[in-house]
């Protein structure tokens, strides 16, 4: 059309690059961060590449792949936290409460395997789906919150964490504790009820298959379907959104409900499938909630993205444990090794993507 | 006043080269500025008028050729270079903090101080001397998000004017002004000429080039067409040098018999923030095959009407009615799925998802169609379709439409609003401000759509600044005052009249006729 498009390059290798971009950030930072790291380990007197390799071997090897399948189970919660996340803030909506539902979905699915009187075969998927209508419910009273009484979805989400984990706390302590076990802990569920495991003699149970089907569900409802445009666009610019007749209150609803359901049915699939049993702190002493809300500030909002930003972290992790046991690398320096790659990453990212109602200033952008 | 060659510029680009990925937005631009000389800066939408100033002013770096002012070369790193050399511009894409007040926004950078804290009632009253001294009137204390776009441009020129500037670059500044507003910043700006500075300035409108300029800068696919004298020039070779073409004969406006009322409104009253009535009893209605305009000062209610009607704002009290059936409490979608279609004059913040891509603006208000989607999932053929065929028909000028919509020119991102509301085909058209922005090519072809939508009998409420826009389209004239309507105008009372735009002008300040 216009003539000065001639010059453009718009050749395949030019669009590769163009699509290999938003790769080349966390790669960088991850080899800074490893740099750093080494850096830090010839000054404390630690050999970097034992370290490193251990490293390595504890994230991703070990005798019949064991380390990868540990880091496999523990990536199961965060990328499954992580995408409850960045569904929500797809629509701009920022959801916090990620513990708290992850913990009452958790809770509720125990119950209902424990209590519930139904046959065998319809407890596990009436549980699981017990776990994600908490999760939901637990979303749905904070995005009430923020339409009826205006306190805003940021804050109403934190706060409601903490009467779901002390709420959790108290009934396995107390009414509903396995006194017998002298633990912190309900009764275990019984046979049947559990998630089978995936590779017998690890902790890698089925939950790992569903959460990677939902983040394959969700990139495609978000990329091809109406609603997930209606979400895309809400996020991008609300206004924009309901201009175009979006019911934007409906669809925040919805997300949410979608989100929290998420993060129940995470605490579901990890109390049926590696606790068998709701144990006090299982679910938040690990930090699952938390490291799944930064994998997916880290995503950009991108459940693929999530993905891998959750399974770094889990690699991270658990390599951590491989450095430790393999090279006498010290907890606390693989601690601050481990936080510096993810701060690193952190910086070289766009933290945020827009949330409603900001827009510092009308930049390069209003008219 | 009008600069020879010989003189020494006062600003001179040599060589300028700014390429995007795609696009080579600048390609070689020479331009040399004398001293108290207005330089008006013309080209069709994409042309590259905004890149080259953005590059003047330090927004991007070049990737090739210098800057000069008197003589020296400078290089800058930022705004804050630009404007401590002394430029200062009125940015097309408006540059202002949404959240902060009219005031703090025009003395930002250089705030009036009282014990090392910003001085309000200071701000306030150099700001309001300021308004009151240029004629362009605003509230130092309105916040700037409640503003209407109008009343924003003024203050992005304001605020250029505060600072006191020796090169003045004016990017599209009478996009949304009146024809009175337009007039006292050419006085303004021929004022401050007379005085030894230099004015660039971009414009549609090329009877503002005939009026206040002494050489046209023509930009074309990136380059420099042409430098002429405006006095040896006239509006058809101008714009010969734009477009390669002779601009269409008149609008072809044939009598329309109307049909029955399409949108109707009644006794409406529309609340500001501060409880205030922006929009105060107003009746009226629009009939098949009937373009009625909305004439007016920004500011004096047209927005908060129109938004009303669209649905994006609940009137305090009265009704409207979308082909006969009350709408008042129905949602936005309610209203579309009865015909309703909008182009809103705000259209970076509402009209677009700027970081979206040009396919998914396209298809916002069209996405229930089946050809975009079939059970709720997205067709991508059908998308690539679609949105191909928009963008071809209303000629916007994009490398794809998987493009981000804010590497779009101003004026191609007006026309993808335009043109994803016209594919409605709609019943009832609200048209605010339709071609702010765009060259007059793309103008001519917005105004025979809106034409087209009242030939074939529905109907067009058109809101526009521009009342020889208003004039060469309705059929009717509403003029608005402090929220209210003041005066009915029929156009064939108008059509040979030639006052007529002095007419709507005094009305329109709150005049009588
Ligand atoms: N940030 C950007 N990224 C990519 N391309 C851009 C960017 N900004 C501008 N362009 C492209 O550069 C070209 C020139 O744009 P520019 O905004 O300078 O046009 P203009 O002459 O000001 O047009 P208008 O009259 O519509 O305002 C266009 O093709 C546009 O798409
Ligand atoms: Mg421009």
């Amino acid at each position: 059309m216009s003539t000065h498009r001639a010059t453009q390059d718009g050749s395949s290798s030019s669009q590769l690059t163009q699509r290999l971009r938003p790769l080349a950030a966390p790669l960088l930072a991850v080899l800074g961060a490893l740099v750093l790291g080494a850096l830090l380990m010839l000054v404390t007197g630690h050999d970097p590449l034992a370290a490193y390799r251990a490293m390595f071997e504890g994230a991703l090897g070990g005798r019949k792949l064991a380390n990868l399948m540990a880091t496999l189970a523990r990536a199961t919660p965060i990328v499954g936290m992580g995408l409850a996340i960045t569904i929500a803030l797809r629509g701009g909506y920022l959801n916090l409460g990620g513990e708290g539902q992850l913990v009452l979905g958790g809770l509720t699915s125990a119950l209902v395997a424990l209590y519930l009187p139904l046959p065998g075969w319809l407890l596990l998927p009436v549980s699981l789906v017990g776990g994600a209508v908490a999760g939901a419910a637990w979303a749905l009273l904070a995005t009430g919150l923020d339409r009826v009484f205006r306190v805003p979805l940021l804050i109403g989400t934190l706060l409601l964490n903490y009467p779901a984990r002390y709420l959790a706390s108290y009934l396995v302590n107390h009414p509903l504790r396995d006194v017998a076990s002298g633990m912190s802990q309900t009764h275990r569920v019984p046979e049947g009820v559990e998630l089978a495991y995936l590779v017998p003699g690890t902790r890698l149970h089925v939950g790992a298959l569903m959460v990677l089907a939902l983040v394959l569900v969700a990139t495609w409802v978000v990329r091809r379907t109406r609603v997930g445009y209606e979400l895309r666009m809400t996020g991008l610019n609300p206004d924009f959104a309901r201009y175009g007749g979006i019911n934007t209150v409906r669809l925040g609803f919805g997300t949410m409900a979608i989100s929290g359901s998420i993060a129940g049915l995470v605490g579901a699939m990890e109390v049926l499938g590696t606790h068998h049993r709701f144990i006090d702190n299982a679910l938040t002493a690990p930090l699952y909630a938390w490291t799944g809300l930064m994998a997916a500030l880290l995503a950009g909002s991108s459940p693929l993205g999530v993905l891998a930003a959750g399974l770094f972290f889990a690699a991270v992790h658990t390599g951590g444990f491989g450095m430790e046991r393999g090279a006498q690398v010290p907890r606390e320096l693989s601690r601050v090794l481990q936080a510096l790659m993810i701060l690193l990453i952190a910086a070289r990212s766009r933290l945020l993507t827009p949330t409603h109602r900001d827009a510092p200033a009308e930049k390069a952008s209003s008219s | 006043m009008v600069a020879t060659s010989s003189e020494a510029p006062a600003l001179e680009l040599r060589g300028i080269v700014k390429r995007f990925p795609g696009v080579l937005a600048n390609d070689h631009i020479d331009l040399a500025v004398a001293p108290g000389e207005i330089r008006a800066l013309l080209g069709e939408n994409g042309a590259g008028k905004t890149t080259l100033m953005r590059v003047l002013y330090g927004l991007y770096p070049p990737d090739d050729g210098e800057i000069l002012l008197d003589g020296k070369a400078q290089r800058f790193r930022s705004p804050t270079d630009a404007i401590h050399a002394g430029i200062g511009m009125v940015h097309q894409h408006f540059m202002l903090f949404p959240s902060l007040t009219v005031a703090e926004n025009v003395v930002y950078g250089r705030e009036p101080q009282r014990w090392g804290l910003l001085d309000r009632t200071a701000a306030a009253r150099q700001v309001a001397e300021l308004a009151e001294r240029y004629g362009l009137q605003v509230d130092p204390a309105a916040r700037v998000a409640d503003l209407p776009v109008g009343s924003r441009q003024r203050v992005e020129i304001l605020k250029t004017l505060y600072r006191d500037a020796r090169v003045l670059i004016l990017d599209e500044p009478t996009a949304v002004l009146t024809p009175q507003e337009r007039q006292g910043l050419f006085q303004i700006l021929r004022e401050l000429a007379s005085q030894g500075k230099t004015v660039i300035f971009i414009t549609h409108k090329l009877q503002e080039v005939m009026d206040l300029a002494d050489h046209a800068t023509v930009l074309r696919g990136g380059m420099v067409e042409a430098t002429v004298a405006v006095a040896d020039s006239s509006p058809e070779a101008l714009c010969r040098h734009m477009v390669g073409r002779d601009l269409l004969p008149q609008l072809a406006k044939v009598p329309q018999a109307t049909g029955e009322s399409l949108l109707a409104v009644n006794n409406l009253v529309v609340l500001d923030n501060t409880g205030r009535r922006i929009v105060d009893q107003v009746s009226f209605e629009v009939r098949a095959g009937e373009i009625v305009g909305l004439a007016g000062v920004a500011g004096n209610g047209q927005s908060e009407l129109v938004a009303a009607i669209a649905g994006l704002r609940s009137p305090a009290a009265g009704r409207i009615l979308l082909n006969q059936d009350d709408v008042t409490a129905t949602s936005i979608a309610a209203r579309r799925q009865a015909g309703l279609a909008y182009i809103p004059e705000d259209r970076n913040r509402v009209g677009l998802a700027l970081a979206a891509s040009v396919a998914d603006n396209l298809i916002l208000t069209g996405r229930h169609n089946p050809t975009l989607t079939q059970r709720g999932v997205l067709s991508q053929a059908g998308i690539e379709r679609y949105t191909t065929d928009l963008v071809e028909r209303f000629d916007i000028k994009i490398a794809s439409v998987r493009e981000a919509v804010d590497h779009l020119s101003g004026g191609n991102r007006q026309k993808v609003v335009t043109a994803r509301e016209l594919a409605q085909e709609p019943l009832v058209l609200i048209a605010e401000q339709p071609t702010q922005g765009v060259d007059v090519g793309a103008a001519e072809s917005i105004h025979h759509n809106l034409l087209a939508v009242r030939d074939q009998g529905r109907a067009v409420l058109l809101s526009s600044a521009e009342s020889s826009e208003i004039l060469a389209l309705c059929d009717r004239i509403l003029v608005m005052f402090e929220g209210r309507i003041v005066g009915e105008l029929l156009a064939e009372e108008l059509a040979n009249d030639p006052a007529a735009e002095a007419t709507i002008g005094l009305l329109a300040a709150g005049g009588e006729v």
